[in-house]
């Protein structure tokens, strides 16, 4: 592995009683896919959303880059350099394409010292970014309430691709999207992590973290069940960790 | 559909309300006797500029998924506080500065201060206690409405000093200057929500408030300052009416706020938030006006204007409503 990017020491997380996080420790390198697996309610959304800054941990703690790191707001991870596709689309879709995609990062230029909204340049980015990963929407100018699923989650994942940062978050990316979509969606984080990008995948589906991920890790029950290399576990093996038939931390089934 | 005309019809969707305004105009002119004159179309646009700049206040507020029921009794409180400063009978203080002129801007700041500070106790308070816009602004419409009564003690300011008064009387283009003041704030205001990354963002909090905070927009502070700028703008109402009545009485404005929500639904503003436009916001203001002047022209009872108005935000939903279907089949 290479130096690593981010690395989370015993992160635990409670809500009264219940601990959804018992303790996490792991850590992604820069250029890294990592595979986030567990089954519903294992803690998997939780804990992106401590990284990327939505919720605050009950304690552990989180090195990013070296340093010590609490994001308390999304905005703090963004500038730290954290992008998030989260689950449920963050998408305002009262407006258009452009707004979207330039959300909280609108590009201005100063009239009499007042920013105003420089649409053109916006517009320009935005197609040309789309163009080039593919995706087709008619016009950048609907609102996005008229767009599909599927061109909502492009917009998603588009979004991400061209803004970058130094992590990315991806919870669930490809829910709504085609077959074709997915691939395409694929390679794009593959693009994204050979950027020196580090890249945390959730999902459900084993082939795709197959796929594409360089580790995969399972968590359990608010703690890692496995974190195994790609390339020495198997589907099987990790279906064991997820269900819990393989011990806590176990190695490659072969 | 070729895109020309989708265009065309995208336009007069997004336009809708200004294209019913000529239209009930055009129909005024030609039924209602003596509706056809200049001085009637400065007249709607002079009786609309207090409601007119209320609205502007309320609208951006909703458009940013909130509320704010205050405005109304804001715009009391900051007529009533220029009254008693500035009147010279009644409970009038009639407090004189030198030059004459300065009693403009210091009552102007009285009235905007007023308003902002009220804006900003409700904007924390919705911000911080995560309660309800619509009960936290039901509360200030009661209280600041009380503290008019209280620091009038019921009773009335009249003749505020004749330099604040000027603006009422002064003309330009056959306008006062009070309607200039209403027109430059929805040019304003249509400018800040359509140019600037301030008014995407309060339409996209509007929209999607999780999304926007998500994305690193700080969705608290630009909801704090739509407070605030709603609770000054409303002070700027007041600061207007005051001048239209040459002072202020403990009940001035009642029923303001109906109105300003009339116009802002029939100006298409989406209770929801997220969606409208301030300039739709102004055709709502004046649609009201032109209809209340052909009432007052008709020698018809007054109290059918209040039949009327709501009548005119049942049937502005349900353009509404019609126009979400005709847009769902254009995409």
């Amino acid at each position: 592995m290479t130096e690593p990017l981010l690395v989370l020491e015993n992160v635990t997380k409670n809500y009264g009683a219940i601990q959804a996080l018992r303790g996490i420790s792991f850590s992604i390198g820069k250029g890294e896919v990592v595979a986030l697996l567990g089954d519903n309610g294992a803690g998997k959304s939780t804990l992106v959303k401590i990284i990327a800054g939505g919720l605050e941990p009950s304690s552990g703690r989180m090195l990013f880059e070296g340093k010590e790191f609490l994001a308390k707001t999304p905005a703090e991870a963004k500038a730290a350099g954290i992008e998030t596709v989260y689950q449920d689309l963050s998408l305002c879709t009262n407006v258009d394409v452009v707004a979207n995609f330039f959300m909280g990062r609108e590009i201005t230029r100063k009239v009499l010292g007042i920013p105003i909204l420089d649409e053109r340049a916006m517009e320009a980015v935005v197609g040309k970014a789309l163009a080039s990963a593919g995706t087709r929407i008619p016009s950048l100018r609907t609102n996005v309430e008229h767009l599909s699923g599927g061109q909502r989650q492009a917009i998603e994942l588009n979004r991400f691709v061209h803004w970058g940062g130094k992590l990315v978050l991806l919870d669930e990316p490809f829910a709504a999207l085609g077959v074709e979509q997915t691939r395409r969606g694929l390679e794009m984080i593959r693009q994204v992590a050979n950027q020196g990008i580090g890249v945390v995948i959730i999902t459900h589906i084993m082939q795709q973290a197959f796929q594409v991920a360089d580790r995969i890790v399972v968590i359990r029950q608010g703690v890692v069940a496995g974190d195994v290399a790609r390339n020495k576990t198997s589907p099987d093996a990790v279906i064991n960790m997820i269900t819990g038939e393989t011990l806590a931390g176990a190695g490659p089934a072969g | 559909m070729n895109p020309r005309s989708r265009k065309a019809l995208e336009f007069v969707l997004d336009n809708l309300v200004w294209f019913m305004l000529v239209f009930v105009l055009i129909v005024f002119s030609i039924f209602v006797p003596n509706y056809f004159q200049l001085g009637i179309f400065a007249n709607i646009i002079e009786a609309s500029s207090v409601l007119g700049v209320m609205s502007i206040g309320l609208a951006l507020v909703i458009i940013a998924g909130h509320m704010d029921l205050s405005v109304e009794s804001v715009a009391a409180l900051s007529a009533m506080t220029v009254g008693i400063l500035f009147c010279s009978s009644g409970i009038g203080l009639g407090i004189q500065l030198s030059p004459q002129w300065l009693m403009v801007p210091v009552s102007l700041l009285a009235a905007l201060a007023v308003g902002g500070i009220v804006g900003a106790l409700n904007g924390f308070l919705v911000v911080k206690l995560k309660m309800s816009a619509f009960i936290i602004t039901l509360a200030s419409y009661i209280w600041v409405r009380g503290l008019v009564l209280v620091i009038s003690g019921g009773r009335s300011a009249q003749d505020l000093a004749p330099s604040i008064r000027w603006f009422a009387i002064q003309r330009l283009i056959g306008l006062p200057l009070t309607a200039w003041i209403a027109i430059s704030c929805f040019v304003i205001s249509s400018l800040v929500m359509a140019k600037t990354p301030f008014g995407r963002h309060l339409m996209m909090i509007g929209g999607n408030e999780t999304a926007t905070f998500r994305a690193g927009i700080r969705v608290n502070r630009n909801l704090v300052i739509a407070f605030v700028l709603a609770g000054a703008i409303a002070g700027l109402a007041g600061w207007l009416l005051a001048i239209r009545t040459s002072g202020a009485t403990a009940n001035l404005g009642t029923g303001l706020l109906f109105n300003a929500f009339a116009a802002v639904v029939i100006g298409g503003v989406s209770l929801k938030g997220g969606v409208g436009t301030l300039p739709g916001v102004y055709a709502g203001v004046l649609l009201l006006s032109s209809i209340n002047t052909a009432i007052n022209l008709m020698g018809l009872p007054a109290n059918f204007t209040q039949v009327i108005h709501g009548l005119l935000v049942l049937a502005a939903v349900l353009l509404d409503a019609f126009k979400q279907t005709i847009r769902q089949r254009l995409a």
